[in-house]
């Protein structure tokens, strides 16, 4: 009943900004991976409300950031009790409070949900000029294009194959996020040339027969403590990363599309030189 | 007592159990390298069979015990909410963390839910109701379970929790291991070899309440046997592979004009026959499509379900005055 008040009060008292030269004071994301970019790209103050994933240790690196700012479930009487001037969604969020909260005359920015690094980089931008703050897109933008060529300058290494299982047998193929990072860090993904089913679908049976150089767990199976995580837990399954290099990812590091993506690149491109030298070694 | 329909049963179903170990992902046969082969062989497809067996042996017998002790050719774990029951207690393991403090700990816990379940749907619909009230408990019971199933991963901490319970209602064979077989095995086992020893106070129910207790049966421990011995075939199953349904439904109903009308003629011939279907279904869906991750339980309920309303009709009709 408060929050309905607060509603009522906020579009009456205070009618929401609808100029884009003034610069947003209140701004609230409703999307764990714009939340990052917000965090990244506005300063705290100006930060109203984040989704409540952001605050989660396993799926957002900036957690630590996102402590203390208000976590929303994502409700319009949340928001609007907040008192935004400018709303961040993702394209998947609920349409009905999207909708909701345009009528009641609130700006409400859609970000794409970035999939490739060139995605990131139009993220940041839509983020950052929303924000009232151009400039500053512009120099996360170059931030991370020089990240990413620091890491890649380095000597190149012969390919070494990798895969990146999820759970439910799934690994990470083309369009995804991963095959990027993979890419960038100059692994050949398996995912890439392999038959594989509906959504990346890889049978163990055929992991087991034909395993890549690195194997990258992509999701741990205390992630996923039931049936979808079984295929992290097989006997066979933790032998082979046993016995191959393997290295854990944690779903935080490339769950979002964000610049922050580079330390998933950085972390899997150290290991390629450990990799080689095996490689040499047998 | 082996008649000829339970040899033909039990070839069956050795063949069946057969057929999944030479099917992969790239058709029949195994990869070259004996390490490989090994590890695929006893590791990947072994337990997967293994499973298939037991499980659907599992369902088979309970569903011909339910049928012959209920008196209703409806009667099946699935339907009745047993499975769900199960489902909601190997759920209720896991998130709450009890299942990992001791091994045994899923399949008890898978266990205690489908006691509970057989339990409610007794007490709600005993064993003289009709076919329609039994029903009605049954969905009744299984909507419970789902409704607390759903509450248990709802408040789960972690978000991807709903696609959990989805693949908890599409049951599955794939990636169990030989720890599955372990868990689930003992119990099945005991479960099943309760339940097989019904057979004859199952015949003499036939005839009536009266007439068996005449004969010697006590109804009250028959009762108990059931309910412990669907528990736990179908509680452990379910613990380890999810809900599979129907196959209990389909499999008595079809072997009836095989060996005839008496409960207790029906129950081995129900549990060679349950697990020579699911061991088919199974290896039907990877060899038809080995890279859909296609699931087991939505496969056995595409068939079962038309089945299901083919019954329906046809007891409508039978029941018609």
């Amino acid at each position: 009943m408060s929050g309905l008040a607060a509603a009522v009060i906020s579009t009456a008292a205070a009618p929401p900004s609808r100029t884009a030269d003034l610069v947003p004071q209140r701004i609230v994301s409703l999307n764990l991976c714009i939340d990052q970019l917000v965090l990244d790209l506005v300063p705290r103050e100006r930060i109203a409300g984040l989704s409540f994933l952001a605050a989660d240790p396993s799926m957002s690196v900036m957690h630590e950031a996102a402590n203390g700012i208000p976590g929303l479930q994502g409700s319009a009487e949340e928001i609007l009790a907040l008192n935004p001037d400018l709303i961040l969604a993702g394209e998947y969020s609920t349409k009905a409070t999207v909708d909701l909260l345009r009528r009641l005359g609130h700006r409400v920015v859609t970000v794409p949900m970035a999939s490739s690094f060139e995605d990131i980089r139009k993220a940041v931008r839509i983020v950052a000029e929303a924000a009232g703050d151009s400039a500053r897109g512009t120099q996360a933008i170059a931030d991370f294009d020089r990240s990413l060529a620091d890491i890649q300058t380095k000597a190149t290494l012969p390919r070494i194959t990798a895969v990146a299982m999820q759970v439910n047998s799934l690994a990470s193929g083309p369009g995804s996020l991963i095959d990027e990072v993979l890419e960038a860090a100059g692994y050949e993904n398996i995912a890439r040339t392999a038959i594989l089913g509906r959504g990346g679908y890889l049978p163990l049976e055929r992991l087991v027969t034909a395993p890549p150089d690195l194997i990258v767990l992509a999701n741990s199976g205390d992630d996923f403590r039931t049936v979808l995580g079984d295929n992290l837990r097989h006997p066979s399954f933790v032998r082979l990363t046993g016995s191959q290099m393997s290295v854990h990812l944690p779903m935080a590091q490339w769950l979002c599309g964000t610049p922050r993506i580079v330390s998933a690149v950085k972390t899997l491109r150290d290991l390629s030189p450990k990799l080689a030298a095996r490689g040499r070694l047998q | 007592m082996i008649t000829r329909p339970v040899a033909v049963l039990a070839c069956l179903a050795i063949v069946a159990f057969a057929l999944p170990l030479i099917v992969g992902p790239d058709g029949i046969g195994w990869p070259s390298g004996s390490d490989v082969r090994n590890v695929i062989l006893f590791e990947i497809r072994l337990p997967r069979a293994i499973l298939g067996a037991l499980v659907g042996g599992a369902l088979g017998l309970s569903g011909a015990v339910l049928q012959g002790y209920l008196r209703n050719p409806l009667a099946e774990p699935g339907i009745m909410g047993i499975s769900g029951g199960a489902a909601l207690g190997a759920v209720t393991a896991i998130h709450s963390g009890l299942a990992g403090t001791f091994a045994l700990a899923l399949p008890l816990a898978g266990l205690t839910g489908g006691i509970a379940a057989t339990l409610i749907l007794l007490a709600l619909a005993g064993s003289r109701t009709g076919p329609v009230t039994l029903i009605l408990a049954g969905v009744a019971v299984s909507s419970l379970a789902a409704a607390l199933t759903s509450l248990a991963l709802n408040l789960a901490p972690n978000p991807f929790a709903a696609s959990e319970m989805l693949y908890w209602l599409m049951g599955s064979l794939t990636d169990r291991s030989l720890l599955h077989v372990w868990l689930a095995a003992p119990l099945i086992i005991a479960g099943c070899l309760i339940l097989l020893s019904t057979g004859t106070s199952l015949d003499a129910l036939s005839l009536g309440d009266e007439a068996a207790r005449n004969l010697g049966v006590n109804t009250g421990t028959l009762k108990y046997k059931i309910v412990a011995g669907v528990a736990m075939a179908v509680g452990a199953a379910t613990a380890v592979c999810g809900s599979i349904s129907f196959v209990g439904l389909i499999v008595p109903h079809l072997l009836r004009p095989v060996v005839g009308g008496e409960p207790g003629r029906l129950l081995l011939p129900s549990l060679l026959g349950g697990a020579a279907l699911v061991l088919l279904a199974d290896f039907l869906l990877r060899l038809l499509a080995p890279l859909s991750d296609l699931r087991l339980g939505v496969v056995t309920a595409l068939i079962g379900a038309p089945f299901f309303l083919w019954l329906v009709l046809k007891t409508r009709t039978e029941l018609s005055p």
